[in-house]
């Protein structure tokens, strides 16, 4: 820990069914406001899922000019807005030559709407007539490199692709890239757009979504007993990391410290988590290690709380392996998918920016729809319907993808004394 | 060569090649030194509507010799194409994977995931409903399962991702492996690319964004870098992975080490989706960060695996990049090799097959060549191209990738014993 650069958050960005910028978002998921509901912003079709947490009060050209907002993914869109959310939040002005400043930005499939309606025009009208965008614009990579055009960042820049770990990964691997010295300021998160004929039917066909189309705004149940898969959420989070001496030096407003990141894989299933949980405790250990501080400091765990059958369990009982059952019973814990849905590659950026919010305001956003507890996902302190004001010394965000990919966070609250 | 102690080294133990140029890294470095190429006409479907119609695939492979009935029918031909590079570069690595292996991970990229599988399941939904789609399309397409087989497989239990940068993906997946071991979250990293997009929405993508060689009458004549005669890159489909290791665990373990992971930079464009930023600027900056992150003598450097794919703009941007890096001077003495003449872009994973080409080159002190390099575009003059694979000093290498929408990888790679 001696000697290594620190790293801290003073911006975020973020759009989610919560809202759009982090004041809106972080009042939506204090109220315990749910994202569920009919999906009206796409035409899906016929459909056998037809519920999702959609972005409804984002408005593409508040945020990019005309051509972008016709031509470029909506995935594009949020991951721009966001960006720019966040450097307005942070009040950063990008150096002038943008050398010592990059992104990275998870996403589970990049540019699904451009690539889906070039597929459907190639099979209905020919292979030459294909837009020339069709490749950069549905790249998975084309979110932070539209990002790091827009803004004019030369530092590194890649989208990281760890299904639903993505954001969690992108904001891990942007504190190493600071940590080393490739870049004082990076632009972290993740951005999706996933709400697409193909992917309803894609995961349906998986049997992971919800089907309490009756009520979908209680659709998305963490942790309940009657729990029966997630909503797709869609949006993006932003967060502006520093090196704290680059901050300091512009005098920045201080968010939190990101003070570890830890991943491991759970070599064990294509779609199916590890019941024991031990894969997953292993990066809540490695994160705690990194960040150099006892597992007692963490107050809270933003979970990855996916509210699958199985998933949800692995994931309590990977909490209790990581801090003990004693340390993990008082362990405050909430899953803020049950309000913006399962945002994919963008999850893990909004839960992320959501844990920063919480330790740097000292509270705790609730895990809605929680009315009965499955004893299985028993053993933690849930945070259940109303958000808790309760200080926090640390806390954790944690996320786990399709593929076996576990990551977590640990941000510490700024003490400027 | 580094001021690092070996804790902090990294090493290539291992290279696994399912390539155009063959299968396995003996194979496949005979046939680049021989100039071989792997190009044809387009054989996995019916191209004729095609624009391009050539590519560079990968001839007998045979999944099932590297992966279970089962397994392998879950897999996308880019899982495939991972898995068997994976378990090629671990068996030439001399690598025994314990039980429990939480210090063993992988970063391994693809540029687009599983297209065929994409291609098939969205077709599925149009044309039968949404019903019928099968519920392993999506775990089959998602850019990161390559990463995720090689997991399951081999039982990796440390860090795993999937890093996308387009046609840079594999150096970004491979230098950030490195930065993993170098700051001990792991111990061995298998790190690479997979693509198969020789598809015919892929293909039909590329060609619209108008980057591909139409030179169909002349598959092996198409991919020509450098030349004055290019019209763009010819497709390929490879599984390429190297195994990463803390260069004292190497040695201890009594490993053949190939050559050190010595420097990666990373640096983008900040400039056009599809254009290269003509003057090769920020290019030239990942060159300068990645020998600064080893403490290396820029004097050292003999050779660079170009990223080359035979573009107008890209190829002469590319070494105006070498010589604003390296000096006019120096930049003339440097053996310059464009391997995607002989196996051609392999997309997400051109930069880890051209990385363990570039390995080799510091392991045998021997440069591969560019093929078709007829008539030097004078755009592209100010290094020493290589049009016959030569014996020669090489100390320290270069490895450059370039991605659609301005991401540049440069990795340096060094002889252990200098």
């Amino acid at each position: 820990m001696s000697g290594r650069r620190r790293v801290v958050v003073t911006g975020i960005g973020v759009i989610s069914s919560l809202g759009v910028g982090r004041e809106d978002v972080w009042r939506n998921a204090l109220a315990g406001t749910p994202g569920g509901a009919h999906i009206t912003g796409v035409d899906i079709g016929i459909s056998p899922v037809t519920i999702a947490c959609e972005a409804r009060a984002f408005v593409a050209e508040d945020f990019v000019d005309r051509r972008l907002a016709r031509r470029a993914d909506r995935v594009t869109h949020f991951a721009l807005a966001a960006a720019l959310l966040a450097l307005d939040d942070a009040q950063l002005t990008i150096s002038a030559d943008g050398h010592d400043t990059g992104c990275i930005l998870g996403t589970g499939t990049g540019g699904n709407h451009v690539r889906d309606e070039n597929h459907r025009i190639m099979l209905e009208r020919g292979v030459d007539r294909i837009s020339p965008f069709a490749i950069p614009y549905s790249m998975c990579n084309h979110p932070p490199a539209e990002v790091s055009m827009r803004l004019g960042l030369r530092g590194p820049t890649m989208a990281m692709v760890t299904a639903c770990a993505a954001g969690t990964d992108a904001i891990g691997t942007s504190t190493a890239i600071i940590r080393r010295g490739d870049a004082d300021v990076m632009l972290a998160g993740g951005a999706d757009a996933m709400i697409t004929p193909l992917w309803l039917a894609g995961f349906n066909a998986m049997r992971v979504l919800s089907h309490h189309e009756e009520n979908p705004a209680a659709a998305q149940r963490p942790f309940d007993t009657s729990r029966d898969g997630f909503l797709i959420g869609e949006g993006s989070a932003v967060l502006v990391l520093e090196s704290l001496e680059h901050a300091q030096g512009r005098g920045a407003a201080i968010i939190c410290e990101i003070a570890g990141y830890g991943a491991s894989a759970d070599a064990h299933h294509i779609t199916d988590p590890d019941p024991t949980g031990i894969s997953q405790s292993r990066a809540m250990r490695a994160a705690v290690a990194d960040a150099g501080i006892p597992a007692q400091m963490i107050g809270y765990v933003n979970a990855h709380g996916g509210a699958s059958r199985p998933g949800d369990p692995s994931e309590v009982a990977a909490i209790r392996r990581a801090f003990g059952d004693e340390l993990a019973a008082r362990t405050a814990v909430s899953a803020t998918k049950s309000m913006h849905g399962h945002c994919m590659g963008a999850t893990g950026a909004i839960e992320g920016a959501l844990t920063a919010l919480a330790v740097a305001g000292g509270q705790i956003p609730p895990t809605i729809n929680l009315t009965d507890l499955d004893p299985e996902c028993a053993g933690v302190d849930h945070v259940i319907g109303t958000a808790r004001t309760q200080r926090l010394d640390a806390a954790m965000s944690s996320n786990n993808g399709l593929g076996g990919h576990n990551a977590a966070i640990v941000l510490i609250p700024w003490d400027d004394a | 060569m580094s001021g690092r102690g070996l804790q902090e080294r990294v090493v290539i133990t291992g290279i696994g090649l399912v390539s155009p140029l063959g299968i396995g890294r003996a194979d496949a470095w005979a046939a680049a030194l021989a100039g071989s190429s792997g190009a044809g006409p387009v054989t996995h479907f019916d191209a004729s509507a095609h624009g391009s119609q050539i590519a560079f695939e990968v001839k007998g492979f045979d999944p099932l010799s590297y992966i279970d009935r089962r397994a392998a029918r879950r897999m996308d031909r880019s899982s495939q194409l991972a898995v068997a590079a994976a378990g090629l570069a671990i068996e030439d690595a001399g690598l025994v994977i314990p039980a429990d292996a939480e210090r063993f991970g992988a970063v391994i990229s693809t540029g687009n995931g599983g297209n065929a599988t994409y291609e098939e399941a969205h077709r599925t939904l149009l044309e039968r409903g949404p019903d019928r789609v099968s519920p392993v399309a999506l775990p089959m397409i998602i850019a990161n399962m390559a990463a995720g087989h090689v997991s399951m497989t081999y039982g990796l239990q440390g860090p795993l991702a999937c890093v996308l940068t387009a046609c840079a993906s594999s150096l970004h997946a491979i230098g950030e492996a490195t930065d993993i071991i170098r700051r001990g979250a792991a111990d061995v990293m298998l790190a690479g690319g997979a693509e198969a997009a020789v598809t015919p929405y892929a293909m039909a993508a590329l060609d619209a964004s108008r980057a591909m060689s139409h030179r169909n009458d002349d598959p092996i004549g198409a991919s020509r870098p450098f030349d004055a005669a290019r019209d763009g890159f010819v497709l390929g489909e490879a599984g390429a992975i190297l195994v990463l290791e803390r260069m004292d665990l190497a040695l201890a373990r009594g490993a053949t080490i190939i050559a050190e992971l010595a420097g990666y930079g990373a640096t983008s464009d900040a400039h056009h989706i599809t254009e290269p930023q003509p003057a090769g600027t920020e290019q030239a900056r990942a060159i300068t960060r990645a020998l600064a992150s080893g403490d290396i003598d820029p004097a050292t450097v003999d050779h660079v695996n170009a990223h080359a794919t035979s573009t107008v703009a890209g190829d002469a941007s590319e070494i105006h990049g070498i010589i604003t890096a390296l000096g006019a001077e120096h930049a003339a003495t440097i053996a310059v090799s464009a391997t995607k003449s002989v196996h051609g872009h392999c997309l997400g994973a051109t930069g880890a097959l051209e990385t363990s080409l570039t390995a080799l080159a510091v392991s045998d002190q021997m440069v591969p060549p560019t093929i078709n390099l007829d008539n030097l575009d004078p755009a592209c003059v100010g290094v020493d191209h290589i049009r016959r694979a030569r014996a020669q000093r090489v100390r320290t290498a270069l490895c450059s990738g370039f991605g659609f929408g301005g991401h540049n990888a440069v990795l340096a790679i060094c002889a252990v014993d200098a």
